[in-house]
């Protein structure tokens, strides 16, 4: 298992439209994949779970990957989150 | 044949747009006061559909444009109860080619059951079921008990009247009305109404047929 | 790709789901608004959900989500009218109409089986907001 940690820098946080793109993201990866905050993980590949989180711009979280592809998966999650999910 | 169906089913068309009034003042006592445009919208686009139909369609086939024109029409829950009720109806009407009392029993039996399997709803929960079941009941009796078609209908009229004073004195436990709970008590069910009417209309025409025979 | 059908007794309601959902679907993605009357009434039309069902079936099935009451009716109507072949593939979603959607519209989007975009959209039901 590998763990990365991300900071949100997009303007809307974990929510809707980037939200949906982490889940997407995650989702092309055998790994599972967690999403770690606040003393709370869910599944990264579940829209609602990652919604349910509410992690806002500027919030600090953990990503962790567990399978074969969980480098590539890490690298794809976090160069998302690097670029703003396309929010400029 | 198809004059004849047209011509009852216009019946009951007419009389559902002359009550669009009372069944929109008994829906705003317990529901959401639409009941009677609905049914009327719904209705009218009936009467225009089934006037158009081409001479040559049948029973069933009228039954059908009747069915799909209320489930695209009426809007409230009352169109897919209706529709399915008439497009049952439709099925258990093919190759009928006359509207005896053995026929109607079997038309109205499928009729029924739509309404039933729809509202996953029985009688006794303030509902059209509570005019319209024991009014097929009390038909079938009275078929049984060799009365005429006018008669047995006019006995299921009676029965479906009953039905509807039944509605005042229980709570609804299916629809809008649910939500008010004791609050329902006393009012009569527009469904049962807007049934009984249909009923009523009917039973009107076959009889005016009789005496034009 | 699970295809999804919205509907609503209102057309702008259906619509506007639609757009909010559209924003985190796949551009292939089959999402149909069935809101309202033909006429523009608000109310639910059982033809136009069984088109719509039509419109947005795949191979994968279609997941119906539902506002309240009759839209349950006309969608029950909707699949008996629609061919039978076509009517084993299809689900509706008990489930909040906007939250499911949304859910079932990224669930579909990473090619998730009707179940499983099923589940998605009912799952919606136990969402949080206020934390």
């Amino acid at each position: 298992m590998t763990e990365i940690q991300l900071v949100l820098t997009n303007p809307t946080g974990l929510h809707a439209r980037p939200a949906s793109q982490f889940v997407q993201t995650a989702s092309k990866f055998k790994s599972k994949v967690k999403i770690l905050s606040g003393g709370k993980q869910v599944d990264a590949k579940s829209i609602l779970g990652v919604m349910t989180m509410g992690l806002r711009s500027g919030a600090a979280f953990t990503v962790t990957a567990d399978g074969e592809d969980e480098a590539e998966c890490l690298a794809a999650l976090a160069a998302l989150v690097e670029s703003k999910f396309g929010e400029g | 044949m198809s004059s004849f169906t047209v011509a009852a089913l216009e019946a009951v068309a007419d009389r559902i747009i002359q009550h669009k009034e009372l069944l929109t003042s008994l829906d705003a006592a317990i529901g959401d006061a639409d009941h009677g445009i609905n049914m009327a919208r719904g209705f009218e686009a009936v009467r225009v559909k089934i006037r158009a139909a081409a001479p040559e369609t049948d029973i069933s086939g009228l039954l059908k444009m009747t069915g799909m024109t209320l489930i695209s029409t009426v809007g409230g829950a009352s169109g897919p109860l209706y529709g399915t009720a008439f497009m049952r109806a439709a099925a258990a009407a093919q190759g009928k080619e006359t509207l005896d009392q053995e026929a109607i029993a079997q038309i109205w039996s499928a009729a029924l059951q739509g309404i039933k399997d729809r509202g996953k709803a029985s009688r006794g929960e303030k509902t059209m079921l509570d005019a319209m079941e024991p009014a097929y009941e009390a038909f079938v009796e009275a078929a049984k008990a060799e009365k005429s078609l006018v008669e047995s209908l006019e006995v299921a009229c009676e029965a479906a009247k009953e039905g509807i004073e039944f509605t005042k004195t229980i709570i609804a436990t299916k629809g809008r009305a649910s939500y008010l709970g004791e609050r329902s008590l006393g009012h009569q069910d527009p469904g049962a109404t807007s049934s009984y009417l249909m009923l009523a209309a009917l039973t009107e025409f076959f009889h005016n047929q009789q005496l034009g025979a | 790709m699970v295809g999804i059908v919205i509907v609503s007794h209102s057309a702008k309601v259906a619509e506007g789901i639609r757009e909010l959902a559209q924003q985190m679907a796949k551009p292939e993605q089959k999402i149909i608004a069935a809101g309202g009357m033909a006429d523009g009434s608000i109310g639910t039309d059982a033809m136009r959900v069984s088109e719509a069902i039509e419109e947005a079936m795949t191979e994968a099935g279609v997941v119906v989500m539902v506002d309240l009451g009759s839209a349950v009716l006309s969608t029950d109507t909707a699949l008996e009218i629609l061919d039978e072949s076509l009517r084993a593939r299809v689900r509706i979603a008990d489930a909040p109409i906007l939250e499911g959607t949304i859910g079932a519209v990224v669930e579909a989007s990473v090619g998730s089986s009707l179940e499983q975009v099923l589940a998605t959209a009912e799952g919606a039901r136990e969402m949080r907001k206020c934390l």
